[in-house]
């Protein structure tokens, strides 16, 4: 069912836009690129929808899929609530492999210098965690808030001594996370990463789900413990630093999704990285079209629109929880 | 010395000095002296002596001076945005460089300046050349670009010619000289504008790439186009510049692409940018290279607003459409 509002939001987020082209169109101009049928737009207005909206709502659905099912994982193996890829210092190691790419100029190499800087600061959270004992769920957070900061203030240093005129504005709205450049090589790198980590990972629930008892009880299922560890974290860093690569670090979704999803679902890893999945997709084609959509013709960066639809509903959902427990 | 005794030295010292300036220089001019204070951007500035040493701040700022004669009064420029056009070529030549980009408060006070004039009313902080009440405080007079003003009882609602005479006005108030000679030129450059008849549409690049950065309805771009007879195609957007969206550009798709030529956003950088978006390829400015080029440095209201129209007119005109 949730497949289905995937689908549908897709066809209908693409029927959303500042130039005024009717559904029926739309929906007619992707059918021609699908090989049905001639296109009913002239070359232009098709080109709106197939090189501009449709790229950029499969990114989106790509984007808040992968942030999500990372969110899971990390939620799933660090045993911490509060773990995402952005807390972890996933996201911000992710941007500063990033800016430092973009500004040296080489596009092709951005998704992999997303994803060095994704692992590097997921080792460095780790190692400081673990670094004089025990690797609790609160000293995880202080060590990826540590790692945050030192990766966050070396891309503003970057960006300080780098940036002319008012290009900054530029580079400012992909921190804040912003899908607006999506066309389809974006598409290409989101998809492939759903595919080598994203699906992978939204198959192994039941290795998930042994990890919340904890390592002993993980290992007396036959689970390598440690070997499991890393691949997970590895494939959350994938996904991370591909999906930062597109879109910049979009916030909240990582974090928020997963919870909310626990709250309607339960917490077992078989229905919820699938679920977590779809509604991370789902949520996140809304909450970009709004962005395009709401103060056209300018655009808000979807980080902002993530976190204000996103907040009061996850706040509803955990005030409905407390009314029910 | 005790202390009353001092007080009244130093009184006396000061009246004497009074009056040694005042016998110098004569009887000071009624446009210089005790004039009603400007209200600029919100700031009162005094108009008191005539600057001596003027730091500006933006190349809007350091062309207004040099337009009016007054090169020989700034003692630093700063984030100056490109080259001044070749006919104040020589008068900038000596002009020291204070800063690539914002100058730091204290880069600001060791060119001990009494007056600082910047083209952006951002380029006052805290961070930047300081506050304006923190200047004040130190005897620094300070004044904006009123195009720049960001106050909505500032911000002028729709940029005019007027309101650049004005400015030109203040500053030669400010400075105590005449400001006829530019008025007049400024206005036979601006009477020589042959206005396009074709009624095309444009699109004002200024910057950016995944998130268009464009001249919008109310500032220099508009003036500039309504000039020379381009139909904006984001004059709805009620703001000088502006953040637009491809999607809006490809269904309004104009006829010609004014490209803002910048040192970190080149025309040619534009074109890539324009030829790489499979989308945005297909316009028609695009496709048969319909670009109209302006300099950063003109595409900010102030005295080369009129300039930048004329050089538009004639790359416009030049323009054969088929």
């Amino acid at each position: 069912m949730l497949t289905a509002a995937v689908l549908a939001s897709i066809t209908f987020a693409v029927t959303f836009g500042p130039a005024n082209i009717t559904p029926v169109d739309v929906w007619g101009s992707i059918l021609h690129h699908l090989g049905l049928g001639p296109s009913p737009l002239e070359p232009l207005r098709d080109s709106i929808v197939w090189d501009l909206r449709l790229p950029r709502i499969l990114t989106a659905g790509a984007v808040g899929a992968g942030l999500a099912i990372a969110g899971v994982v990390m939620q799933a193996i660090t045993r911490n609530p509060l773990a995402d890829p952005y807390l972890l210092g996933l996201s911000s190691g992710a941007s500063l492999g990033a800016v430092a790419v973009l500004l040296l100029g080489s596009a092709l190499l951005l998704p992999f210098a997303a994803f060095l800087g994704a692992m590097i600061a997921l080792a460095a959270t780790l190692v400081l965690a673990g670094a004089f004992g025990r690797i609790t769920p609160g000293r995880t957070i202080l060590a990826g808030i540590a790692v945050s900061a030192l990766a966050g203030a070396v891309t503003s240093l970057i960006i300080f001594w780098t940036v002319t005129g008012d290009s900054y504005r530029e580079i400012l709205g992909w921190l804040l996370g912003s899908l607006a450049g999506a066309r389809w090589p974006a598409v290409g790198i989101a998809a492939v990463a759903i595919l080598v980590a994203g699906v992978p990972i939204t198959l192994s629930g039941r290795v998930l789900d042994a990890f919340a008892f904890g390592d002993t009880s993980a290992a007396t299922l036959g689970i390598n413990v440690q070997a499991t560890r890393w691949i997970m974290l590895t494939g959350a860093a994938v996904l991370t630093g591909a999906m930062v690569s597109v879109s910049g670090a979009i916030g909240f979704v990582g974090l928020i999704l997963p919870h909310a999803v626990r709250l309607l679902v339960g917490p077992r890893h078989r229905l919820l990285l699938p679920l977590s999945a779809l509604v991370g997709a789902s949520f996140l084609i809304w909450a970009d079209t709004a962005a395009r959509s709401l103060f056209d013709p300018r655009e808000l960066p979807v980080g902002i629109v993530t976190a204000i639809i996103g907040a009061p509903v996850f706040a509803a959902l955990l005030a409905r929880r407390r009314v029910n427990s | 010395m005790p202390r009353p005794l001092l007080t009244l030295s130093l009184l006396a010292s000061a009246a004497l000095l009074l009056t040694g300036c005042a016998t110098a220089a004569g009887a000071p001019s009624p446009s210089t002296t005790n004039a009603v204070p400007i209200d600029n951007c919100g700031v009162r500035v005094p108009v008191t002596a005539p600057p001596k040493r003027v730091i500006t701040i933006k190349s809007t700022s350091t062309e207004m001076l040099l337009a009016l004669g007054l090169g020989d009064r700034i003692v630093g420029t700063a984030f100056q945005d490109g080259p001044v056009p070749a006919k104040w070529a020589d008068a900038a030549a000596g002009l020291p460089v204070l800063a690539d980009k914002v100058p730091s408060q204290e880069v600001v006070l060791a060119a001990n300046p009494d007056f600082i004039y910047a083209g952006w009313e951002s380029n006052f902080s805290a961070d930047g050349a300081g506050t304006r009440p923190d200047l004040a405080a130190l005897g620094i007079r300070t004044y904006v670009s009123p195009a720049a003003c960001k106050e909505s009882a500032y911000k002028p609602a729709r940029l005019t010619f007027g309101d650049i005479d004005e400015e030109i006005g203040e500053v030669a108030d400010i400075f105590g000289v005449n400001d006829a000679d530019l008025i007049v030129e400024q206005h036979a450059t601006l009477a020589s504008i042959t206005k396009d008849t074709r009624g095309l549409s444009a699109l004002w690049f200024s910057s950016g790439s995944d998130i268009p950065y464009v001249g919008a309805g109310i500032g220099a771009p508009q003036l500039i186009l309504d000039t020379v007879g381009l139909r904006n195609i984001a004059a709805d957007v009620k703001d000088t510049w502006a953040s637009y969206n491809w999607e809006s550009v490809i269904a309004a798709n104009p006829d010609v692409i004014v490209l803002v030529d910048a040192s970190w956003s080149t025309k040619e950088k534009k074109i890539a940018v324009l030829e790489g978006n499979p989308a945005t390829a297909k316009l028609n400015a695009v496709k048969n290279h319909r670009y109209l080029i302006v300099p950063f440095a003109a595409s900010e209201a102030g005295v080369r607003t009129v300039d930048a129209a004329a050089d538009l007119a004639q790359q416009l005109a030049a323009l054969n459409l088929g």
